[in-house]
């Protein structure tokens, strides 16, 4: 929840990637309170409406659920979730996007496995 | 108090028209981010809007009450003016202490225990007279006055200039916390569009005396593209839509989209898509005839 905010993504996309990483990360826990709106205002200095926007879209995913008059807490089973739409995040952005890149260098499949594994290993360079 | 609408407002000082036809709703509950180039007409509007400057034609009205020297629709409404002092008006020998004074006394719902915590907070000297202060010493008397004003309807011109980083992180840091607690109505302008950006809930770009554009500053970002890539493949990719501030080396070329209600960006081009600032896009629509 500290991280500091970039020009690159929309602020609101970031609150909410925010509150999902601290979530993937045990800083919040299921079924604990997530900061309320006006915290994340004050903290990032932003509208309390793009903070309410950010939130909402994980209320939206099922992600936080709102108690009367309390605040938003974590769902139960939020952090498989969030695991889950990553993944088939981490296929549509990393993935295809590798397999683009690699085309357009004329690396081949057998090359790219070969990288992988290289990489894996610790290798610093690719020979 | 639910709003405050300006109408087909018009300002001439001798031959010179300032302001233009100007149509503006500010809805209560909001900040506002005013911005402009210089001379655009911002702080002419702010003191129209205020009932401080006489509009030429048009009128302003608050819940369907007229604003000019009525002081039950006043009485909610604050203009923290930029303090400036020619040879002309004395306000310069006036102590800091007797400026707040005048505007408890101005200001019915003043907050004074707001105003002693923020002269803290701000560290001024209330003996000190205002023609001894700095630039950034200044815009804090303005932002103390503004904020104890409890004003419903709140107005800030520049309040951050003259102050350094740590101070402006603080002023926008207070603003939001009044925000939260009350709600009231802020409308603030700034050349600083890149660190105020994020405390906008809506913008109001002023070019030229008028109203270019008044917009959810979310909105608007999410409509706003910066293309660039080679000069034919962006041109084709960018046909009918609205296109600004192009910029050209050699055979590249970079222009800011902006996306009009329904439209999408074309796909499978082989260009670089980013997503601009809110200083570049006042520049795209403000900035385009600086170029050559």
């Amino acid at each position: 929840m500290n991280e500091i905010l970039t020009q690159e993504k929309s602020i609101y996309i970031q609150i909410k990637e925010m509150i999902e990483n601290d979530i993937l990360r045990d800083i919040l826990l299921e079924e604990e309170r997530a900061p309320s709106t006006n915290e994340l205002a004050k903290l990032y200095a932003i509208n309390p409406a793009t903070a309410a926007k950010g939130v909402n879209l994980l209320v939206d995913e099922g992600i936080l659920y709102k108690k009367r008059g309390i605040g938003m807490f974590v769902t139960a089973g939020a952090k498989r979730k969030i695991m889950e739409k990553r993944k088939q995040n981490f296929y549509n952005d990393y993935v295809k996007s590798l397999l683009a890149e690699a085309a357009s260098l004329g690396i081949t499949k057998n090359e790219l496995i070969d990288m992988i594994r290289n990489a894996q290993m610790g290798g610093k360079n690719y020979e | 108090m639910s709003k405050l609408v300006a109408r087909d407002i018009t300002k001439v000082y001798g031959k010179k028209e300032v302001l233009h036809g100007i149509d503006l709703e500010l809805e209560a509950g909001k900040i506002y981010g005013l911005i402009g180039r210089n001379g655009a007409g911002k702080t002419t509007l702010l003191s129209v809007l205020t009932a401080q400057n006489p509009a030429t034609s048009g009128s302003v009205l608050l819940d369907g009450q007229p604003v000019w020297e009525n002081s039950d629709v006043l009485k909610h409404l604050c203009f923290s003016r930029e303090l400036n002092f020619g040879a002309s008006n004395g306000i310069g020998a006036l102590k800091v202490k007797e400026y707040l004074r005048t505007a408890a006394a101005f200001l019915p719902f003043w907050d004074k225990e707001m105003a002693d915590r923020l002269m803290e907070e701000f560290p001024l000297n209330r003996k000190d007279r205002l023609n001894k202060l700095s630039k950034g010493m200044l815009s804090m008397l303005t932002i103390i006055v503004a904020l104890a004003s409890k004003a419903e309807f709140t107005f800030l011109d520049e309040p951050v200039a003259g102050l350094d980083v740590v101070a402006r992180e603080r002023f926008y840091q207070i603003l939001l916390e009044e925000f939260s607690e009350t709600g009231r109505t802020f409308v603030i302008s700034t050349h600083i569009i890149e660190e105020a950006a994020d405390i906008f809930e809506e913008v109001v770009m002023v070019d030229k005396g008028k109203i270019l554009l008044k917009e959810n500053t979310m909105e608007l970002l999410d409509r706003s593209f910066h293309i660039s890539g080679h000069e034919e493949e962006v041109d084709r990719m960018t046909a009918g839509l609205s296109v600004h501030h192009a910029e050209r080396l050699g055979r590249s070329k970079g222009v800011t989209v902006l996306l009009k209600p329904g439209e999408e960006l074309p796909q499978g081009f082989d260009v670089d898509i980013q997503r601009p600032s809110l200083q570049k896009v006042f520049v795209a629509l403000c900035g385009e005839e600086a170029q050559v």
